[in-house]
Parts: C-alpha cells; sequence; structure tokens
C-alpha cells in the first residue's frame, strides 16, 4: 500500500473575535470562528484529495493551515513525503512531545516511520520543508505581479529559499520549470509580462513558480475556476501529467463537484468547518449518503437542456462560522432533520471501509 | 413584429494598435418572453454586444454598422433625452459581478426608487412601496429597504440587483453572467428565481454567459459567439442535441458531466485570434480540428441547417 504524504488528525483553525474595550470587560468569554473545526484525512502517495463545499467553509483555510500560512490552533498535521532528512524528523518529534502536542511513544513511532509533524516545527525549518509542500493559487490574474516578468515571478522562490549559485544554474532550473509547466519552448514565455499571455497560460506560470522547487506535494486552491472552460482541461491534464511524471500529490480545493468528479481519487465533502462526508470520487458522487451532498450534487448545472433532474435547492445561505449551532451543523438547512440532529453531533459512520458519513439518518441508533 | 431585432451588428473600439473588432456582423431576434443565451470564452464579445443594445459602451466604443430594432426604433441612433427614456425603463441590465455594481453608501431601497422616481410620475410614498414588493417578488424580506449593501450577503445581493433591474417594469432584461461570482447552492437559487420571474411577468431576457451549463438550464434560444461573430444559433434543445459548428461541439465536450461517465472533458487548445486584424478565412480554423485549406481562405457564410437552427461553417450543409 501506498505511504500518507499527509495525515491531517483533528485539525482546527479557530480565529478570535476581535472585542470592544467593554465587552472585554462585560464578557469574560472569548469568541472563535471556527474556521476548521475538527478535519481528519490523510493524502497517500500521488493521490489526488479533493475538498469540496461552499465558499467559506474553511476549505482554503485548510489548505492553507497544512503548510502553515495560517497557524492551526489545534491537532495534527503529519508530512512523510520526500525530502526529509533524520535530523528534521528526530527535531520535529523531540519539538512535538516537548509542546506537549503529541505523547512521547507516538511521536517515536512516527518518527521510525518517517513523519513530521509541521505544526511545532521551527519558522526556518518550515521553510525548508515547504520547498516540498507548494500551493498554486486560485486567480491567475491576482497572483501573479504585473510588474515582474515571468522569469522573475518564477525565479523569486528560488531567491528566497537560497537555491541555484549562481545566475544561470537559476536560469536553467526556470527554463525546466516553465518546460514541465507547459510553456514551451521557455524563451519564448521567460521575458514576456503576465499581461501579454492569455489566461490558460498565466495559471501555467502560477505551476512553473510551484514546480521550480522541485515538491512532492501541491496544495492546488481552486486552479481553474477562473479559467475559461474550453481550457480549464488543459490545465487539470497539466497536473495529471506532472503526477505520473514527479510523483506529486495533490491536495486540490474546489467549489465545483463536476470538476472533483473527473479529476479527483477521493472527495471530502466540507461544510462549515467540518468533512461530513468522506469516501472515492465515484463513490460520493454516485452513491451520496449525506443530505447536503446529496443537494450539492443536484444543483450542479448539467449540459444539456434535456436532462431536468430533480434539484435539492437549500434554503438559506450557510450559517456563519462564529455561530456554529448545536447538534449536526447541519440541521437548519437539511431537509431530513430529526429531534437528534438538532442536539447532539453526529459521529463519523462507515458505509464500505472508505466511505464514511457523519449524518444520524445513517448511524445505526437513529436507524433502529 | 419581434420586440428586438439585431442585424449586422458592429461594434469596434478605436484602440492604439488599430480599430478591435469586437462584435463583428451579429445577428439575432428576440420576441417577447423569450429568454436567449448567449456564450462563448471571455474576449469573444458577448458583453459588448449586451451592451451596444442598450448603448453603454465606453469612450472608445462606437456601433460601426448594422441596425438594433427595439419596439420599433433604431437603438443605434437614439440619442439624449430618448435614449434615456428607453435605458431601464423599456431596457434594464444585472451587472456582472453585483457585488460591487451597487453604491455602499446608499440604502439599497434608495438604490432602487430612484430609477422608478426618474422614469415615472410617481411619489416617493408609491415608489417605496412597490421596492417592497419588487423584495417580496425576489425573495427578500421587504422590511430590508433601509439596508446598506454591506449588510447583504452575495446571493442577496445579487437578488437586490434583479430587483432593481425589474423596478421599472422593462421589456427586456440583459443579465451579463447574472451567477459567475457565487456557490453553486447559491447559484441554483438565482436560476431558478430568474427563470419564475422570465415566466411570471413575460419578459423577455438576454443572458450572458461562459458557462454553457447554466445556460442550458435557462434559456430557450443559444446563440454561440466566437471571436466577435455568431457561429451558431437556434433553440437551447436543438443546440445541445445537435451541435453544427466545431466550436459548438468542442465547448459541450469541455463540460464536465456528473451524471456521465467519469472522464477527463476534451479541451480545445490554442487561444482565439487577435480582433485588430482578424483572420480572412473562418476565424475559428486555427483551432478547429475540421480545417481545411478553404477554412483560412473563406469566411463561411451564417446558413440555416435546418429549420430556424443556423451555423457558419464550410463543412454544414443545409438538410431536410
Amino acid at each position: 500500500m501506498a505511504k500518507d504524504v499527509i495525515s491531517v488528525s483533528n485539525l482546527e483553525v479557530w480565529f478570535p473575535v476581535r472585542r470592544g474595550f467593554v465587552e472585554s470587560l462585560t464578557s469574560k468569554e472569548q469568541k472563535w470562528v471556527k474556521a476548521v473545526d475538527g478535519v481528519s484525512f490523510d493524502i497517500k502517495e500521488r493521490e489526488i484529495f479533493c475538498l469540496v463545499g461552499e465558499s467559506g467553509c474553511g476549505k482554503t483555510t485548510t489548505g492553507k493551515a497544512i503548510l502553515r500560512l495560517v497557524e492551526p490552533t489545534g491537532g495534527l498535521v503529519k508530512y512523510g513525503g520526500a525530502g526529509l532528512t533524520d535530523a528534521l524528523i528526530k527535531e520535529a518529534a523531540h519539538e512535538a512531545v516537548k509542546r506537549k502536542n503529541m505523547k512521547k511513544a507516538e511521536a517515536e513511532k512516527d518518527a521510525r516511520a518517517g513523519f513530521v509533524e509541521v505544526r511545532y516545527l521551527h519558522k526556518a525549518k518550515m521553510k525548508a520543508l515547504r520547498q516540498k509542500m507548494q500551493m498554486i493559487f486560485q486567480d491567475p490574474y491576482e497572483s501573479l505581479n504585473p510588474k515582474q516578468s515571468i522569469y522573475d515571478i518564477v525565479a523569486e522562490p528560488l531567491i528566497v529559499n537560497n537555491l541555484g549559485a549562481s545566475e544561470s544554474e537559476r536560469e536553467s532550473r526556470v527554463r525546466k520549470a516553465l518546460e514541465d509547466a507547459g510553456l514551451r519552448p521557455p524563451k519564448d514565455f521567460m521575458w514576456r509580462y503576465p499581461h501579454e499571455v492569455s489566461g490558460g497560460q498565466r495559471q501555467r506560470v502560477g505551476v512553473a513558480g510551484a514546480l521550480v522547487l522541485d515538491p512532492s506535494f501541491l496544495v492546488a486552491d481552486e486552479p481553474v475556476s477562473m479559467l475559461d472552460v474550453s481550457i480549464r482541461s488543459e490545465i487539470l491534464k497539466l497536473m495529471l501529467d506532472l503526477r505520473e511524471k514527479k510523483g506529486l500529490t495533490y491536495l486540490f480545493i474546489t467549489h465545483d463537484l463536476g470538476v472533483a468528479y473527473v479529476f479527483s481519487d477521493r472527495i471530502g465533502i466540507m461544510y462549515l468547518g467540518k468533512i461530513v462526508e468522506l469516501g472515492p470520487t465515484e463513490q460520493v458522487i454516485k452513491d451520496p449518503k449525506h443530505p447536503y451532498t446529496k443537494a450539492l450534487i443536484s444543483v450542479v448545472p448539467k449540459p444539456d437542456p434535456r436532462m431536468k433532474t430533480e434539484k435539492i435547492i437549500l434554503k438559506g445561505e450557510r450559517p456563519d462560522p462564529a455561530h456554529i449551532p448545536p447538534g449536526c451543523r447541519f440541521h437548519p438547512r437539511c431537509p431530513f432533520a430529526m429531534e437528534v440532529c438538532k442536539k447532539k453531533e453526529p459521529q463519523p459512520v462507515s458505509i464500505t471501509d472508505q466511505h464514511w458519513v457523519s449524518c444520524w439518518l445513517e448511524s445505526g441508533e437513529a436507524k433502529q | 413584429m419581434s420586440l428586438l431585432e439585431v442585424k449586422d451588428l458592429k461594434t469596434y473600439f478605436k484602440t492604439q494598435e488599430g480599430t478591435l473588432k469586437a462584435v463583428d456582423g451579429i445577428d439575432f431576434m428576440l420576441e417577447k418572453g423569450q429568454a436567449m443565451g448567449l456564450a462563448g470564452e471571455s474576449g469573444c464579445g458577448k458583453t459588448t454586444a449586451a451592451l451596444s443594445i442598450m448603448k453603454l459602451l465606453p469612450a472608445n466604443g462606437y456601433i460601426a454598422g448594422g441596425s438594433i430594432n427595439f419596439m420599433g426604433q433604431d437603438m443605434s441612433k437614439v440619442t439624449g433625452d430618448k435614449l434615456r427614456a428607453i435605458r431601464w425603463r423599456d431596457i434594464s441590465i444585472i451587472f456582472q459581478g453585483a457585488m460591487n455594481a451597487l453604491n455602499p453608501v446608499k440604502r439599497v431601497g434608495d438604490q432602487i426608487t430612484e430609477p422608478i422616481l426618474l422614469h415615472e410620475n410617481v411619489d416617493e410614498e408609491v415608489a417605496k412601496k412597490r421596492v417592497q414588493e419588487l423584495f417580496s417578488l425576489v425573495g427578500i424580506n421587504p422590511n430590508r429597504i433601509r439596508e446598506y449593501p454591506h449588510e447583504f450577503s452575495g446571493g442577496m445581493r445579487q437578488r437586490v440587483m434583479i430587483a432593481m433591474a425589474l423596478a421599472c417594469r422593462p421589456k427586456l432584461v440583459i443579465a451579463d453572467e447574472p451567477t459567475t461570482a457565487l456557490d453553486v447552492m447559491i447559484q441554483a437559487q438565482i436560476l431558478q428565481l430568474m427563470k419564475s420571474l422570465q415566466t411570471e411577468l413575460d419578459l423577455a431576457m438576454i443572458i450572458i454567459s461562459h458557462d454553457l451549463s447554466v445556460l442550458a438550464e435557462t434559456c430557450d434560444l443559444l446563440s454561440i459567439m466566437y471571436a466577435g461573430k455568431i457561429v451558431e444559433r437556434s433553440s437551447a434543445v436543438e443546440v445541445f442535441s445537435n451541435p453544427q459548428h466545431p466550436y459548438t461541439k468542442g465547448l459541450i465536450a469541455a463540460f464536465p458531466n456528473i451524471k456521465g461517465e467519469r472522464k477527463m472533458p476534451a479541451s480545445i487548445a490554442g487561444n482565439p485570434p487577435n480582433l485588430i486584424n482578424a483572420p480572412i478565412g473562418c476565424r475559428f480554423a486555427e483551432r478547429c480540428y475540421m480545417a481545411q485549406e478553404i477554412c483560412n481562405a473563406k469566411e463561411p457564410p451564417l446558413i440555416e441547417v435546418l429549420p430556424g437552427h443556423f451555423a457558419a461553417c464550410h463543412f454544414v450543409q443545409p438538410k431536410g
């Protein structure tokens, strides 16, 4: 069986709600925006794991927290991919035990298996490790500096990380990254500016900027949602190609179930900071269990007016992560909500050995 | 007579590099109560075509030819007060990115009353009452008319925009990418609302989107634009079930179908041509898998393949 590259357990990212002076005197309780509220999943080597959900459900924050672009406030993030040294593994285990994040036995077991707990890794060490864990951003129109040439954009990560002894070495790495990202020949693109290339090519520049550091794990945050439909699959195919050639592992973040369906190996459906259903793509799409998953699938527009299907349109908009409803967090919008849903939070129930769902409709207790 | 009849419309932009022919000879017709989808990649001229109808072009854009016959008058020639009287009263528009189209420092109710007071001889009380009716029509609590745009969520703001577009009971509403910035669930809510309003109020609509699947769900008619031209036009069902133009086929194939087989959708390689020096032949030839010599030499005319179904390609023949 393939090894896990990323293992996330009980990840939490809570942001404190700022209080006014009077408020801080009158109320003792600190309120939190629970953007990510206990998320667990593993991603195996060469796997594409997809997080799907509405905007504000915490999917991007989860991706960023894994790379520590935002600091997690709880839980564990373990990385077991390429580029780890023994010293680093040892130090990470030591840190994790010292910060009382893990028990000693557990930390030693992880260290033997070649995992690093990244949450308490020292900043400088994290920066070095981040060369192996990179991110592709959503909007290629905004994420590229318009005043930098494509060469400068792609070379910047090398400079930041002190890689490449000389300018000529850097140039050859940039060339290679551009070529890998499908911008061929690189010399035609290197000295152009972002506004001089098309949207699809811009996103390829974004991919090249991540590839130049030779990563093994990529977080792709809605990499195609800003692109025209006609060129979306080009970018997706490029990402699949890179997986074949370089053995990359992806965390793919999207709100578009259609894209997730054709591209990913496994899907996690996120709602308000929690994964409510997780399983192999085919199973989740063809045989969804959670009412939220069912609703999401039913509203994906079909590219054919003859296919009129029953739509489950949920009332209202997503609730606020600062006021998460008690019990099952989906119950105020759920068409099947029962008494128990308002009181107790459902625990994950296995459907098959890889497919689980958190819903009272599926758990044995309510069924009986 | 049709409500809207666009004939050989040409809208050009003056730029430093030369004249950019954003819309270069398009025809279409729209009857009362019909919804037409205008689809195509970014930069194909779909928004420009719609803005030409309302004459909302930027300073360097102008209508270079053709006619836009709206309820018996040629919009390309109407100017000044006459034009202002038609705008919003008879034709209104839901702008792309409704989030930013509202004035952040004015109450939403006041923003909607403004066009009513401008166009109709009514007092403020009547206008306010109308706004409350509009709000319940689009599914917002009428008590919220004194709130500011920032107090509404994205989907709700889009509903405010729709209410605003309907304020003067127009005959034609143009919706420019009405759901592009919204979540799937909110998108489904808005599309459902637009569809029901269209039948309820007998509205004519032009919906502009790059997302064919959105148009498939809402439109009766469908026009596919490519590089300033309409390359295929028919009823929505016909375009999807019997596409003729290779570009239309490519666009339809580019959609992942969640109900279908799990396979990577096809893409259309390449980029649209530069419209300052548009190719003399078929504009799609460079990206077309069927292209032959004739495609680069001669521009294909828009021919009627089947009754009411038009396509512009050298390799489609009239049938039946």
